[in-house]
């Protein structure tokens, strides 16, 4: 113990000091006036990033050999402008079209086909089979950055792929406009007689979220009641709900989120025993979504959250 | 020729000699009881309360809330009938494997029917989502095609390498053709990532989405499944004796053993189709007959179908209700009831006979 | 009539012969003993009469040959003992009894209420109506040998062939497991052939010996010609003395040099 010692507390004292540099940096970049409206000047390199986590992580040089292997974090990249500094993305990224698809998987990250590429900087949501330890020990700057809970996470992940590519500008200016067109989505959505009833659905077993989760804050943004929460006692995020629960739930909405997956529409759904008295199947508001925007925490929750903000509209226009 | 052996066989009917195989009524009678109980349970709990009139009501055709009604006539009693379907062809199927096979460790996967399922669903999902044939969706046929591929496979392989002359070979030739499956589905499934999501719902059993397709999808294969296993009750008892001394009795082996997988496979693939792997009730049913109550098939066989069916509409039942309105896995429900029940049999019983 | 008579009858498992051009014939109602030593092809030559090896040459019983008649046919007319029958555990003796009707039933036949019957009679005869309901693994092993004999007879078949009979039985027992066989051969007139380690009691009980060697017959008749100091030690490769003891037959002795 005693051995250990010295290196365990000049490691936390370069923590403390990193923590307090980044979040100098952060305030000075999020509230200051963009000093440069072009590209990202380099002289802001090198920046060092918290994660989530905790863990720091410091890029020396502005990266132009990026690797994501986090299709959430390619949707951002490319959102952020830093799409030209991205030379390969995991097999899952499938937007935007531009986004250069490889083999890679961020599911089974192999180092050293990741190293193939010689990145500067590689961004992952995860890091499974030892990805950080063979990056970090490839000397290549390694950023996380996981699933998000709620929309705030989503902002700062943005703002952190800012910082670390050199775009931090386009970043603020994404998140500004993306909290500006929740803000008025979420003004759309008058106040309702009654909370209407959604039932998001992740796969054709029932498997859905609650409001724990990133597209649960979504509904709850819009002020709808999400029928899954009664199940959040036992399983806090993603329950798979009895049939009969959901049916005499009677949920106005019904969201399919595996329309990609298990090819489910109104019809699939109509022609499950028993679901043909659901509001939402007799009505017609059974929308389905793009299984992937609905299981990412990117830009695209924009356009997932106007989606159903349409349909809360319909509902309320109906009633 | 034969009539050298005197043997007089008195015409008055002759005071019966104990020990005779025969199934003892009052276990038939607690069998028949417990599946009924089992199934009022069943279509009594879940998530959405019915009280016992409205249930009542809706089987006589009386007045009920349609709401009620829905539930029970278009989600819980498919689902009770399909785990009675379910639970009775899995017990029956694992007595009879077990039979065949002189191993107690046999379970109707024995041959990787469940390999072979697992393999021809995730190639269904991958390859060809959404699509149907004659109105039935393709992930139970492939499903059903894979388990029967895989077992014949199996068959095959017994044959041509030990010319079945022994159970282990075939036992052998179903472990290496279930690792293969296993191998080439986990490579579709990592690499078509895609449908990861539905491919591990679809392996973990449930009875969530049953409905009365389901139902009557597999009613006929259970059917001829179970008759086909019941009337080779006394045969699968006279197994249990060694190779030749079977073979002496003019019994043909290997035809027996052929029809009996052949019939168990027939209702497994079935099963497996609409309700994915249920572990441990193939296993947990038939052994628990067999050290409570009599090792007979005769005993063993009808035994299985009643309290295999039982046990998995009481599991299933537990699987909507413990967590609701959230659902457990129900091989969740089957090992944790069963696990548990099952060492205190072997206790109790003080088995030396495993 | 139940006649046994194999001729020119060889055996080979894959490939390796184990018997070879053997010409033997048991009559009806006799008791013959089949010794050698370990590996002569005595328990071969009882699978082969009872069809359950491929064989080259002809076997028949009561003047039909086995290649011609259906399993079951075969089961009806031969019962075979095997050295350690098979004693499923928790299968009670009157269910190991009934068993041995399968050949009579067709193949999903149910047994009748005769068939009962008959192991009844069966199970009284050889007494073991104390031992009806009990299950075979908490037998003793006289009493084992005694279920099998049991589960043979009750196949009504007139010939039967017993491999090993005695062994793993204290000499009291191998002796009454004998008498019983001998007992039951001469009420049911029952043709025997029995493979034997025991020479004397091989002599005392059978009544002709057949002795084998490396798959050929090297002599077959009655005890006192076939057991002789000059072929025991020839082909047991074993030190004896033979002593004729009279009216009780012939004494094999081993003795040390």
């Amino acid at each position: 113990m005693r051995m250990h010692q010295p290196g365990a507390s000049a490691k936390l004292a370069f923590r403390f000091f990193a923590v307090a540099f980044v979040s100098v940096f952060l305030v000075a970049s999020c509230g200051g006036t963009p000093t440069s409206s072009t590209s990202a000047p380099a002289s802001h390199f090198p920046v060092s990033i918290t994660e989530p986590s905790g863990a720091i992580v410091t890029i020396a040089h502005q990266p132009h050999r990026v690797v994501s292997l986090s299709p959430t974090a390619t949707e951002m990249l490319f959102a952020i402008g830093a799409g030209s500094q991205v030379i390969a993305v995991d097999d899952q990224s499938n937007f935007p079209a531009n986004a250069p698809t490889t083999k890679l998987s961020g599911f089974t990250p192999n180092i050293e086909a990741i190293a193939a590429y010689t990145p500067d900087l590689v961004v992952a949501a995860e890091d499974t089979g030892s990805l950080v330890h063979g990056m970090q020990a490839l000397n290549v700057p390694i950023l996380l950055e996981p699933a998000a809970r709620n929309l705030d996470d989503s902002y700062l992940q943005i703002k952190q792929l800012g910082l670390a590519t050199g775009h931090s500008t386009q970043a603020d200016s994404l998140v500004a406009s993306m909290r500006s067109q929740v803000g008025a989505l979420v003004a759309s959505v008058s106040k309702p007689a009654r909370r209407l009833k959604v039932y998001h659905e992740l796969d054709n077993t029932f498997y859905s979220v609650t409001s724990a989760t990133f597209i649960g804050q979504a509904y709850k943004l819009l002020g709808l009641t999400n029928i899954a929460d009664a199940a959040t006692a036992a399983t806090p995020d993603y329950p798979q709900l009895s049939p009969e629960f959901i049916v005499s739930s009677n949920p106005d909405l019904i969201v399919l989120a595996d329309t990609k997956c298990c090819q489910q529409d109104l019809n699939a759904v109509a022609a499950r025993p028993g679901w043909r008295a659901i509001a939402a199947v007799k009505s017609g508001h059974v929308v389905g979504v793009d299984d992937d925007i609905a299981s990412r925490w990117g830009p695209r929750i924009v356009d997932f959250m106007r989606a159903v903000a349409s349909q809360v509209k319909q509902i309320e226009m109906a009633a | 020729m034969t009539a050298t052996v005197t043997v007089s066989v008195v015409s008055e009917r002759p005071a019966a000699l104990a020990g005779m195989p025969r199934l003892p009524w009052p276990w038939a009678a607690a069998g028949l009881g417990a599946l009924v109980i089992c199934c009022a349970v069943g279509v009594l709990v879940g998530p959405v309360h019915i009280g016992v009139g409205a249930v009542v009501q809706a089987l006589i055709g009386g007045q009920v809330d349609p709401g009620q009604a829905n539930i029970l006539w278009s989600l819980r009693f498919p689902r009770v009938v399909l785990g009675v379907l379910v639970g009775g062809t899995l017990a029956v199927s694992g007595a009879a494997y077990q039979g065949v096979f002189r191993n107690p460790l046999a379970d109707p996967y024995l041959l990787g029917a469940a390999a072979g399922a697992n393999l021809g669903a995730t190639l269904a999902i991958a390859f060809a989502p959404g699509t149907s044939i004659l109105g039935v969706n393709i992930i139970p046929l492939a499903a059903f095609v894979g388990a029967g591929a895989a077992v014949a496979g199996a068959y095959a392989l017994g044959r041509s390498v030990t010319g079945l002359r022994s159970a282990t070979g075939l036992i052998l030739a179903g472990v290496a053709i279930a690792a293969f499956f296993n191998s080439i589905q986990s490579y579709v499934q990592q690499t078509q990532t895609a449908s990861i999501r539905q491919v591990y719902s679809w392996i973990l059993g449930r009875l969530v989405t049953a409905g009365w397709d389901d139902v009557l999808l597999i009613l006929p294969y259970v059917i001829l499944s179970a008759a086909a296993i019941f009337v080779h009750r006394r045969l699968l008892d006279a197994l249990t004796l060694g190779e030749d001394e079977v073979t002496s009795l003019g019994i043909p082996v290997r035809r027996v053993r052929l029809i009996v997988v052949v019939a168990a496979t027939l209702g497994t693939a079935a099963v497996v189709a609409v309700a994915g792997t249920i572990a441990f009730v193939g296993i947990i049913v038939p052994h628990a007959i067999r050290l409570l109550i009599g090792r007979s098939y005769r005993v063993v066989i009808p035994l299985s179908m009643l309290f295999g069916a039982a046990f998995l509409v009481l599991a299933d039942a537990g699987a909507r209700t413990v967590v609701a309105p959230a659902e457990l896995p129900i091989g969740v429900i089957t090992a944790f009831l069963g696990a548990p029940f099952f060492i205190a049999v072997m206790r109790s019983t003080r088995a030396a006979a495993l | 009539m139940s006649d046994v008579v194999l001729a020119g009858v060889s055996v080979a498992y894959d490939g390796a012969p184990v018997v070879w051009d053997l010409d033997l014939s048991v009559a009806s109602g006799e008791w013959l003993a089949l010794i050698g030593p370990n590996g002569a092809g005595k328990t071969t030559i009882l699978r082969a009469i009872a069809r359950l090896v491929p064989f080259r040459g002809a076997i028949s019983i009561g003047s039909r040959a086995v290649t011609e008649l259906s399993s079951r046919e075969v089961a009806r007319q031969v019962a075979v003992l095997v050295q350690e029958p098979q004693m499923p555990v928790g299968m009670t003796v009157s269910q190991y009894v009934l068993l041995g009707r399968a050949p009579h039933l067709g193949y999903l036949g149910k047994e009748s209420a005769r068939d009962r019957g008959i192991v009844r009679e069966v199970v009284r005869r050889l007494s073991m109506e104390e031992l009806a309901s009990r299950p075979l693994d908490r037998l003793s092993g006289g009493e084992r040998q005694r279920a099998a004999i049991a589960r043979a007879l009750a196949q009504q078949a007139p010939v039967l062939l017993i491999d090993e009979p005695t062994s793993s039985l204290d000499v009291g027992r191998q002796q009454s497991v004998l008498e019983l066989i001998d007992q039951l051969r001469r009420e049911q007139e029952l043709t025997v052939i029995a493979a034997m380690h025991e020479l004397t009691l091989a002599g005392q009980y059978a009544d002709r010996l057949a002795l084998l060697v490396d798959g050929r017959l090297a002599a077959v008749g009655p005890a006192a010609e076939v057991l002789t100091e000059r072929a025991i030690t020839e082909h047991y490769r074993a030190q004896v003395r033979v002593i004729q003891m009279n009216g009780s037959g012939t004494a094999v002795v081993p003795v040390r040099s």
